[in-house]
């Protein structure tokens, strides 16, 4: 029998605890062991840790962006049966402005001129072996190639920092907005704050499209600076709130086992949580097929080079391993209804896909490193320390950010609609 | 239609009219906990929980979806398979065309029309699914001859006990309705006669059949009888394209000249233009040439693919000029990449008894049916004819002066008045057959007349003479 909620919050507790917040120099202090024993392992190799680096980086970056995403598209559709785990990605999308500080350990090197991670910052980029790099670094700007004073224009140090510091600041402000905005409705439970929103989630998803496709075009496509696909933001984005979706989903059940908010995240939020995650399995898969199969199908040696070095050796397998992991087994495995609305099963597949996730950017950044060998460098001693650093990072950013905030929005318009959401 | 008597009607269920949507379900809660299983809900909207309160399972139609779709996908890609690669199937054998070079079966191309295959199908096998597991199509419902039940639509909600449920009980089942909070309690019965179709509507369908019938037995008639009117032409443009077609002039333009200097309308490759998979950048395999070797002129008829581009100009204009031939330009010994053995010589016994053995003989003597016939005619005066060389003259088997990649040439671009085979015999063929001449040539085997001759008593000299008798044939040519 179906009853109706009272469309108030029930749970005893739905904030974060002391606990937590002690955590957080723990969380920190593993974040700091694990980078640098990342960087031991490299031998103080600076360019291998900065990759592994940028591969976390974007991992973690594009969380919050699917986060920031999830809860902009929320206020444009005027959803009601997200509301209680809207606070989580309004808390996630914040974490975008700390995030940024963290690009410092790569934004600074390439101001100072180092062409290590972006190979563009030095001449001779568009070359195919060092020697060659070697003959047209001596060449007087004017005679060096084309696509490189053409390029040059938009990749040039100067130009990529005020970008990148533009892109934090933009999408820090669009999770400030949303968290003070639902924050003060907490408090006054005025409805006007829901208008607002509401209304200004239009401007910012056109102004949140613009900065996560050049942002990818900056922090991963460059990274060959030959190589283009226009479908790269694209796949960027579904990546992203694919991860953004299983995040919220793998917070919330963290958070209700500590006994927060058990009340109010219920096996329907779950389970509609679980089949957006699905159609964003099928929505990687589509991309990642759409832009591969272009590529395939034009065959010009300017585009196929890039996929040409993941075919081969280790990064063939890990190809492979993307499209089995990233999209069949998950499709598969999360298409069943029972799937969806088990926790413990839709827990695994949730880190089993972030796993998968991390992979996928591993394989984005990972292959632009010896753009002359291409060798594989894929090293579990240098790679997962640096991860397990990172996450407890990016952890510990989410409880300072989260801190003594409520987990749910507490006097949302639409609280009663989410509560007493029900799905078939 | 008929008059409403208990003999012409059969009672189908109970009827129970409720005022809200509450009130329906706890309805049919307290139906289900009684026991009743053949029952239906009907209510303007769908009823947030009215399916587990009349307990309906889940549907099977996702699974249904699911099979479907996942069959597809093997369909899919199994129909691309058939009609792009498949030859060996032995009942409507596919062709595998080759186009542009490309790959006769290339995954990633056939995975679009796979995931359309798939999502058609999962479409049709919804629809179609939800059709079935509804058993509609239902040209007649007993519901909707009660006029009560029109609101179900509007603002009303009904609960419906059917008769066939064991624990249906007229009277009973109608105290318990009002119990639960029936508004208004109806029979539903179902008029017996609504079984029977009107006598129209088999004549209409037979006819309807008769008319289906016509068009095929039209065509059908047709294709068996000649026919004086044209044919007809359905899509007109596609039978009378605006295309020039090969061999024919070039249009011609207003002031009375051809569009092109050649009055051609099919143009020519590019000069130096190198088909798709034809780069034969390997002399040594494809011409028989010693690697190091450069032609010492560019219009020397014999080329390496790196020289073909800039010379094949000079080419057009001038025969090659009749340079000295130097033997030492020869490959010697096989190319790389092919391997001598017994199947390999067997392969060029086949291929030189198929393409060779018409004028040079099984034997390789020279005395094919094609050349003793035309030697025969040329005795008359009747044909013109070189006779055909034996394999085994000295200066055939000579290595230093007729090394393997000369025989090799030889074949590919023929020699004297023996024409070229290079299009007729794939390149690996050539040298199973550069292998199995030379075989003959080692085993140093008799003519067979000769050995024949022996057999019956022995006359090897005379034939001997014969090979001397095409030696001199070389020095004509």
């Amino acid at each position: 029998m179906h009853e109706t909620r009272p469309a108030k919050i029930t749970s005893d507790v739905v904030t974060l605890n002391d606990g937590h917040l002690k955590a957080m120099p723990l969380l920190l202090i593993v974040g700091a062991i694990g980078l640098g024993l990342s960087l031991l392992l490299t031998g103080f190799n600076f360019e291998r840790f900065s990759f592994i680096y940028l591969v976390n980086f974007c991992f973690l970056l594009s969380i919050s962006l699917g986060c920031l995403f999830f809860v902009i598209i929320s206020h444009l559709t005027r959803a009601g049966w997200n509301v209680t785990v809207r606070r989580l990605a309004e808390l996630f999308a914040m974490c975008t402005l700390p995030l940024g500080l963290l690009f410092l350990l790569i934004l600074v090197p390439v101001l100072f001129g180092s062409s290590s991670v972006y190979s563009w910052n030095a001449p001779g980029w568009s070359a195919h072996s060092v020697e060659q790099a070697a003959v047209i670094a001596d060449l007087p700007a004017e005679v060096r190639p084309p696509i490189e004073q053409e390029k040059g224009g938009y990749l040039n140090s100067g130009f990529f920092s005020v970008r990148a510091i533009a892109y934090f600041l933009i999408w820090g402000a669009m999770g400030w907005f949303f968290l003070k905005t639902s924050l003060a409705q907490d408090e006054s439970g005025d409805v006007g704050l829901t208008k607002r929103m509401q209304a200004l989630s239009a401007p910012i998803l056109i102004l949140f499209a613009v900065t996560i496709v050049f942002s990818s075009f900056d922090f991963e496509m460059s990274l060959s600076p030959l190589w283009f696909s226009t479908m790269f933001p694209v796949y960027f984005f579904a990546g992203a709130f694919m991860s953004g979706l299983i995040t919220i989903t793998l917070t919330a059940m963290w958070l209700q086992k500590s006994g927060r908010v058990t009340d109010e995240i219920t096996t329907e939020h779950y389970h509609d949580l679980g089949k957006l995650t699905f159609g964003f399995i099928v929505f990687w898969g589509y991309i990642a097929f759409s832009q591969f199969m272009l590529i395939w199908y034009a065959n010009i040696p300017e585009e196929t080079f890039w996929y040409r070095y993941r075919m081969e050796g280790g990064w063939g397998v890990l190809s492979l391993l993307l499209v089995a992991g990233h999209l069949f087994i998950p499709f598969l495995a999360i298409m069943g209804r029972t799937a969806r609305r088990s926790q413990k099963f839709l827990a695994g597949a949730g880190i089993f896909l972030l796993v998968m996730h991390w992979v996928d950017h591993y394989w984005l950044i990972m292959p632009e490193m010896n753009q002359y060998t291409n060798s594989f460098t894929f090293n579990p001693l240098i790679d997962i320390p640096c991860a397990v650093g990172m996450i407890a990072i990016y952890i510990a950013i989410f409880c300072y950010v989260a801190r003594n905030r409520p987990l749910v929005p507490l006097k949302d318009p639409r609280l009663g609609e989410a509560l007493n959401h029900a799905v078939h | 239609m008929a008059d409403k008597h208990d003999n012409d009607s059969k009672l189908v269920g109970l009827l129970a009219q409720f005022d809200d949507p509450d009130s329906l379900v706890s309805a049919c809660n307290e139906a289900r906990l009684a026991g009743y299983k053949s029952m239906d809900a009907y209510s303007p909207f769908p009823v947030h929980g009215i399916d587990p309160a009349i307990g309906i399972q889940r549907s099977l139609l996702p699974f249904l979806v699911f099979v479907v779709g996942f069959g597809a996908c093997f369909v899919g890609l199994g129909m691309q398979y058939y009609t792009n690669a498949a030859e060996w199937s032995p009942i409507f054998p596919g062709y595998a065309f080759k186009i542009s070079g490309k790959p006769i079966f290339s995954l990633p191309a056939n995975i679009p029309v796979t995931f359309e295959v798939i999502v058609l199908s999962s479409a049709f096998a919804t629809f179609l699914g939800m059709w079935g597991l509804n058993k509609l199509p239902m040209f007649s419902n007993p519901l909707h001859r009660i006029s009560r039940f029109k609101r179900a639509t509007n603002d009303k909600f009904f609960l419906m006990i059917e008769t066939k449920d064991e624990k249906f009980n007229r009277s009973e089942t109608e105290s318990q309705l009002n119990q639960w909070g029936a508004v208004a309690i109806e029979e539903c019965r179902q008029d017996l006669t609504d079984n029977q179709l009107p006598s129209w509507v088999r004549l209409v369908g037979l006819l309807g059949v008769f008319l289906l019938m016509l068009p095929p037995v039209m065509i059908f008639r047709n294709m068996g009888m000649t026919n004086r009117q044209p044919r007809l032409h359905v899509v007109p443009d596609m039978d009378w394209q605006h295309k020039e077609k090969t061999q024919v002039l070039s249009p011609v333009m207003e002031n009375g000249e051809y569009l092109f200097a050649d009055e051609r309308a099919m143009r020519q490759p590019v000069d130096g233009a190198i088909p798709r998979g034809r780069l034969e950048i390997d002399s040594e395999m494809y011409r028989g040439l010693k690697k190091d070797y450069r032609p010492k002129s560019a219009a020397s008829s014999i080329k390496t693919n790196a020289q073909f581009v800039s010379a094949s100009l000079e080419d057009k204009k001038e025969a090659p000029a009749a340079e000295a031939e130097d033997v030492s330009m020869w490959l010697t010994k096989f190319p790389e990449g092919i391997t001598v053995d017994q199947d390999f010589v067997e392969r060029g016994q086949q291929r030189f008894n198929i393409y060779c053995s018409a004028c040079h003989g099984y034997d390789a003597n020279g005395n094919g049916l094609v050349n003793q016939k035309a030697m025969a005619l040329g005795a008359n005066g009747q044909a013109q004819w070189t006779a055909a060389k034996s394999l085994h003259d000295a200066t055939v088997k000579d290595d230093s002066k007729n090394p393997l990649g000369r025989i090799f040439d030889t074949i590919t671009n023929g020699r004297n008045t023996m024409g070229p085979y290079g299009s007729q015999i794939p390149v690996e063929d050539r040298w199973a057959i550069v292998a199995y001449v030379k075989a003959l040539q080692q085993t140093g085997i008799k003519p067979l007349t000769a050995v024949v001759d022996e057999d019956a008593g022995g006359e090897d000299d005379k034939k001997s003479d014969a090979d001397g008798g095409s030696d001199a044939e070389d020095k004509t040519s």
